[in-house]
């Protein structure tokens, strides 16, 4: 049974349809990524699918439930998706340990020195250790990005949601970031990524799927889809992407 | 000078009643004003937009009318209708629903300078507004408006002078009493300028130091 | 009496409250507004004027200065009318607060600009009025509104030197009528009426003036 699985998923806003139908699975120890051209709703499909937006139709089952029903406890299922941004999003009045412990505690209701223990096993698997006591001010843009995903990783979600990990950050940095979520994927962590950057899409995969005005128009492995695609919109959209680089 | 001098020092229990009564009115309305600015503020965020609607509505009403058409209003309007609240109690209330306008006002522009996905991100993590609230929003919020919270205070403490138009028995009620005996009205008030000016230079000081202590970087108070 | 003719009453007033109020929004205006050019010049002496002068005049509470400046003058040998003392006492406070609005809006133009007038070779004096001038009054328009509905509302300060505006006139019906709930219910709605004309004129104004990209938050 696949941990996620949603069904004819759509979303609309005032009127504009984003999302039209989207049917997907996403099995434990998987790792999916979402590509398309900007604009196609691959973002709003994350947000929905943790209901921090709501569809507007359609099932998302997680973990065998239903979470489009009412009386769906919502935090709970979110407290089990781990979920890495753009722009970071971290918590800037708190240091790189407090980001990570905070919602060890307040959701998970661990003790201070236990939260503290975790989250420093977990900053040393992505080589943040040394920056616990940081400010996210001082901190590069990849840093940022390492200790978004620890916060995400820490509270052992079922699965971790990363939405555009890479593209706020310059070519170096996010070559850091790929090599720590390609560790996550080699340690079959799973994971839904949204991204335009194949680079990254290729590293932390075992299928994308391709997403084009709001419908999936084709899932497969990178290097089958990366080049001469059959469909001229896939094939276009690598071109032009892979040549930018 | 020195029968004035006189006049001070043998009015001086009287002044320094005044003196604290003064003090008092302003730490009071500061820490009510504080909270009630903190809850007016944290309803201006309500789901419901008729709450947000109210608090809008509240916070533009004390901002926009004088804060001694309030004072009269309890004062001399309320007797007519059998409640007599003494001059110390209508301060508090006035003070406290005007100075909270005002902070809600402050925490409110603050909100709108944080950076919204970190709220987005703890609603992705699990946590209730009010957790949202008090764990993120707040601890924010209060920092980049402690300059604004200070001013605030400084004018609270100028503002207790108003009291004595209710008969409050501030200091400047004290001074204007000094004054009446010996007709030195022009002494007596630039003493009462100096002692205001020597008091907010106090919260001008402790200010400061609390702005460093509570300081982090990224994050500008 | 309806409460409607309270009102009316109350109204006769307003015309005071907003002569009072004009004419001193118009003095903290000048006096801001010196003291922010004066701020320009950068010399030591000056600077440390404004500085003691914006910090007293941000210190003493108003009613303070108006009793010093009505009652305790004629003690000296200055007699001023009740008229000139508010009005004096409502700019010399303005004035300070009005100064650091247009100093914090000036310290915001960008300087590349000014480096730009003077390659020009405009001096001191037009980079001042055609540069810096235009910007610094759309940045400061959030500033000036909040200054000036201050001004409004310490007005009421008035009655107390006996200038008829609109508490002086409801005191009077007050102690008439003994209806004070009705009637200072009557002087807050009218506050506030003034209030909102005040904030809407100023935000038409702003809208008329307002450049895309310099915006007044």
């Amino acid at each position: 049974m696949a941990l996620i699985e949603v069904k004819d998923l759509a979303k609309a806003f005032d009127g504009k349809t984003v999302l039209k139908g989207i049917n997907l699975e996403l099995s434990e120890g998987q790792s999916k990524v979402v590509m398309g051209t900007s604009g196609c709703g691959k973002s709003t499909l994350l947000r929905c699918l943790n209901l921090l937006l709501p569809p507007t139709s359609g099932r998302i089952i997680f973990k065998g439930e239903d979470i489009t029903r009412p009386g769906v406890d919502i935090r709970k299922v979110r407290a089990d998706i781990g979920f890495v941004f753009q722009h970071f999003a971290l918590y800037r009045h708190l240091t790189v340990e407090e980001n990570v412990t905070l919602g060890l505690r307040k959701l998970k209701k661990m003790k201070a020195t236990e939260a503290v223990q975790k989250a420093s096993h977990e900053l040393e698997r992505v080589g943040m250790i040394e920056h616990r006591g940081k400010y996210p001010a001082q901190l590069s843009g990849g840093q940022k990005q390492r200790a978004a995903i620890v916060r995400a990783l820490a509270m052992d979600p079922a699965v971790l949601f990363l939405d555009e990990p890479t593209s706020a950050l310059d070519p170096e940095m996010s070559r850091e970031v790929v090599t720590v979520i390609n560790k996550l994927f080699l340690e079959n962590v799973t994971m839904l990524c949204v991204t335009h950057d194949p680079f990254l899409a290729k590293y932390i995969s075992d299928s994308i799927i391709f997403l084009d005005e709001g419908v999936v128009v084709a899932e497969d492995i990178a290097e089958r889809l990366f080049y001469n695609h059959a469909d001229p919109r896939i094939k276009h959209f690598f071109m032009s992407v892979i040549d930018h680089r | 000078m020195d029968a004035f001098i006189q006049d001070l020092i043998a009015y001086w229990p009287q002044i320094l009643a005044g003196l604290k009564n003064t003090v008092v009115l302003m730490v009071i309305m500061s820490v009510t004003g504080l909270m009630g600015g903190v809850g007016v503020f944290y309803l201006t965020l309500s789901s419901h937009k008729a709450v947000r609607r109210w608090m809008d509505g509240f916070i533009s009403f004390f901002i926009g009318t004088p804060l001694i058409v309030h004072l009269f209003l309890m004062y001399y309007g309320l007797p007519e209708l059998g409640i007599r609240l003494s001059a110390f109690t209508v301060a508090v209330i006035g003070f406290t629903l005007n100075v909270s306008a005002y902070n809600a006002r402050y925490l409110a522009t603050a909100y709108n300078g944080l950076d919204k996905t970190e709220l987005e991100a703890a609603r992705s993590q699990g946590f209730t507004r009010r957790e949202t609230f008090r764990l993120i929003i707040m601890p924010q919020v209060m920092r980049m408006s402690v300059p604004s919270l200070t001013n605030q205070a400084i004018q609270n403490l100028k503002d207790t002078s108003v009291a004595f138009l209710i008969q409050y028995h501030d200091f400047f009620a004290q001074m204007q009493e000094v004054a009446s005996t010996n007709f030195q009205f022009f002494k007596a008030y630039v003493t009462a300028g100096a002692v205001y000016l020597a008091l907010i230079s106090i919260i001008v000081l402790a200010a400061r130091r609390l702005e460093k202590r509570i300081a982090l970087p990224g994050l500008a108070t | 009496m309806t409460f409607g003719n309270i009102l009316i009453i109350l109204a006769e007033g307003a015309g005071y409250t907003v002569l009072v109020t004009l004419a001193s929004i118009s003095a903290g205006l000048a006096v801001g507004l010196s003291l922010a050019v004066l701020s320009t010049l950068r010399w030591k002496a000056v600077s440390l004027f404004l500085a003691v002068y914006t910090y007293v005049f941000r210190s003493i509470p108003v009613l303070v200065l108006l009793f010093i400046l009505f009652f305790g003058l004629p003690g000296i040998g200055i007699r001023i009318s009740p008229f000139v003392s508010m009005v004096a006492t409502l700019g010399l406070v303005s004035g300070a607060y009005l100064a650091e609005v247009f100093r914090g809006a000036m310290a915001a133009v960008d300087g590349d600009e000014i480096l730009a007038a003077e390659a020009a070779g405009l001096n001191r004096w037009e980079i001042f009025f055609y540069i810096i001038m235009p910007q610094m009054f759309r940045m400061s328009v959030p500033g000036m509104i909040n200054e000036f509905t201050s001004v409004l509302k310490y007005t009421p300060f008035a009655y107390t030197v006996g200038i008829p505006e609109i508490m002086k006139e409801a005191m009077s019906l007050a102690a008439l009528t003994l209806r004070g709930l009705e009637i200072y219910l009557a002087v807050g709605i009218l506050y506030f009426l003034i209030y909102k004309l005040f904030v809407m004129f100023f935000m038409t104004l702003e809208k008329r003036f307002r450049v895309p990209g310099l915006a007044s938050k």
